[in-house]
């Protein structure tokens, strides 16, 4: 019997590349199959009810998964950039900031409040380093919620909001800064990094810890085989965001874990 | 191809990574052997943030920074292992002639798509529908010179025949020149579509060997057009017989490039030169024999071509002689019960050769024409020879050969 797999479809690309991945560990022995759900709620509760073998989760999802597991969830595996992920604070270079700490009174554009590395950790390191952010002005991007910041659609407006003056500072995180830059599209002249978060993790394969051992030990080695320079595999990856899956490590969501502690959750 | 190097140093002066830094990096990378070392100094302070962000999205190694007495900071960028271009396997040390570009590999790789031999490609391309992937099969070593002369040899069917010196013919010739000027522009629009079969299934890494035929293709319009030109100042077109149309068929449904190659240039083309020479010995004005001339030219590149490459396949494969052989074998049992040379045409050639259609002018054109096949014959024999098959497998396969002479 296939494992099925979740996944949210935050973009139509998913389908692609759920069917690529189906087909590629199909050819690899073994079989999966997938569900696509519109949120990670959904996605989780599902996970949590046995409804699916496995799912493909965001940081916010994974701690949840764990909470809701007591702790006893297997992580099968993540994206080589899903390590020491970051975020960004940029700001307009006209605004004058030399450091976080001169945020207090200024306009901070935010991304969506279940986006992990545009709202919730951002703010959290934030915190971390003494910004009062009780006197920070937000401006807040909730675009796509349910999917935890998947589509960029929220970052993207963050970045757009302090390109245009709405707002004197962002949080985005570096991927979406990084190929932005990389494809030309930031201003150098107008905005330019202010500071960068310490690291966190982000995306993981989440299983129940009824999952067949033998299972998750197949999925785990199918995975870990993808490469980036084989034709075959390349396409998945790309869409996807990675150039090698590596195995779990949990240290990299102990910031979140307390992020959301702090925020009651 | 330069080898790449263990460390290099570039200064970027201040420019943010958004600002212009990477069009400094990123080819700096390529020049560096994975695990190889960046020196990059910097004057802008937001590289500090932003480079690292950067390493990590692209899987290079981010190994710090320090300050210099200047004031400059130098960041440290090893090369990650991934996405590492280079020349495909076998493109460089094949036996090819070798014109800077790299040697044409002994098998090509599809997945090297349209980038030109010698270009470093990136791992990871889709593989392209290529079949003709094997040199021995596809590339002799000549092509790169036909083509060179091809494109030298180049002529305007148009401007370079003096049409308007051609003058009105007795009838009985007017209609044999149409005919004949018919007989060939058939053949030679096949002579069009075969070749152009196999030119997409050819792998780039044999350009000269698509430049070949695309020249080939170029010179079969031209005699197309030029065919029919001289057919409509004799008054109009003749007949296409049954036999004539299915010997052409069978050559269109070849679906293995040295089999079409073999039987279309070798073969065909071959003994369209001992036709064209006949043409232009008996042909009833100058323009009619400069045509023939030129054409007979264009002819024997492909000819050329066609036996290097049947010779170059037969010597790396020499069960290749037998599966040769079975498809003339094959070819004369799809055409079997054609009665011989087409009329419409063996009559044209014996009236042209008479230069009238009085009996005994045609009772010598008749004897023009029956050493016209014995030429054929022999001249097949001498182009299979050359190719590298025996006098008894030369015999056969010429005696073999389609009625058509094409």
């Amino acid at each position: 019997m296939a494992l099925l797999v979740g996944a949210v479809a935050y973009d139509p690309k998913v389908v692609t590349i759920w069917e690529g991945l189906r087909d590629y560990f199909r050819a690899a022995g073994v079989p999966i199959d997938f569900a696509l759900f519109s949120n990670y709620e959904r996605q989780i509760d599902e996970l949590l009810a046995g409804h699916v073998d496995v799912a493909w989760n965001t940081p916010l999802a994974h701690v949840r998964v764990k909470q809701g597991s007591g702790g006893k969830s297997l992580s099968l595996g993540m994206r080589d950039s899903d390590r020491d992920f970051r975020a960004k604070i940029v700001a307009r270079k006209d605004a004058g900031l030399r450091a976080v700490a001169e945020l207090a009174g200024r306009k901070l554009a935010v991304g969506s409040r279940d986006s992990t590395q545009a709202r919730i950790l951002p703010l959290h390191f934030l915190k971390r380093e003494g910004v009062d952010l009780a006197r920070v002005e937000l401006v807040p991007f909730d675009s796509d919620l349910g999917k935890h910041g998947d589509t960029g659609r929220s970052e993207l407006e963050v970045l757009a909001a302090v390109a245009d003056g709405r707002a004197e500072a962002g949080c985005v995180g570096d991927l979406v800064w990084v190929s932005e830059q990389a494809a030309g599209r930031v201003d150098p002249s107008r905005v330019e990094v202010l500071w960068t978060t310490p690291p966190f993790d982000h995306c993981m394969f989440d299983a129940l810890p009824s999952l067949d051992a033998g299972a998750a030990e197949a999925f785990r080695r199918a995975l870990y085989a993808m490469s980036w320079d084989d034709p075959r595999h390349r396409r998945i990856l790309e869409l996807e965001g990675l150039k090698q899956w590596l195995p779990p490590r949990e240290e990299g969501y102990q910031s979140l874990r307390e992020a959301l502690a702090d925020l009651g959750g | 191809m330069p080898e790449r190097l263990a460390a290099l140093a570039v200064d970027c002066g201040n420019l943010p990574v958004s600002g212009g830094l990477l069009a400094i990096v990123r080819p700096a990378l390529e020049r560096l052997a994975p695990g190889g070392v960046l020196a990059l100094t910097s004057t802008a302070r937001s590289v500090a943030e932003d480079l690292p962000a950067w390493c990590r999205v692209e899987r290079h190694d981010y190994r710090g920074a320090e300050p210099l007495p200047d004031g400059r900071t130098r960041h440290l960028v090893a090369r990650g292992p991934l996405g590492v271009a280079r020349v495909l396997d076998g493109a460089g040390d094949g036996d090819g002639v070798d014109d800077g570009d790299g040697k044409m590999p002994e098998r090509a790789d599809p997945s090297s798509g349209f980038a030109p031999r010698g270009a470093r490609v990136e791992p990871g391309g889709p593989a392209y529908p290529f079949t003709l992937v094997e040199r021995a099969r596809v590339a002799p070593p000549e092509a790169a010179q036909l083509y060179q002369q091809a494109l030298a040899a180049q002529w305007d069917a148009a401007r370079d025949i003096a049409w308007s010196a051609i003058a009105p013919l007795p009838p009985a010739l007017d209609r044999a020149v149409g005919q004949v000027m018919t007989f060939l522009a058939e053949n030679e629009l096949s002579a069009l579509y075969v070749p152009s079969r196999f030119v997409a299934r050819l792998h780039p890494a044999y350009v000269e060997v698509a430049q070949f035929l695309s020249s080939q293709l170029g010179d079969e319009s031209r005699h197309i057009d030029a065919f029919l030109r001289r057919a409509r100042a004799a008054g109009g077109l003749g007949v296409s017989s049954a036999t004539t149309s299915r010997s052409l068929l069978s050559l269109l449904e070849l679906d293995d490039f040295t089999e079409a190659s073999f039987l279309l240039s070798v073969l065909g083309e071959g003994t369209f030169l001992d036709l064209l020479r006949f043409l232009e010995r008996h042909a009833p004005d100058e323009p009619t024999a400069d045509l023939a001339r030129r054409a007979r030219a264009d002819e024997a590149r492909h000819v050329h071509f066609g036996v290097a490459h049947v010779r170059h396949a037969l010597a790396h494969d020499p069960t290749l002689y037998a599966r040769l052989e079975a498809a003339v074998a094959r070819r004369a049992a799809t055409l079997s019960g054609s009665a011989g040379v087409p009329a419409p045409i063996q009559d044209a050639l014996t009236i042209l050769a008479a230069r009238g259609d009085d009996p005994p002018s045609v009772a010598r054109g008749h004897e023009a024409f029956r050493e016209l096949l014995a030429d054929m014959h022999d001249g097949r024999i001498k182009r299979l020879l050359t190719a590298g098959f025996t006098l008894a497998q030369a015999t056969r396969i010429s005696d073999l050969h389609t009625p058509n002479f094409m």
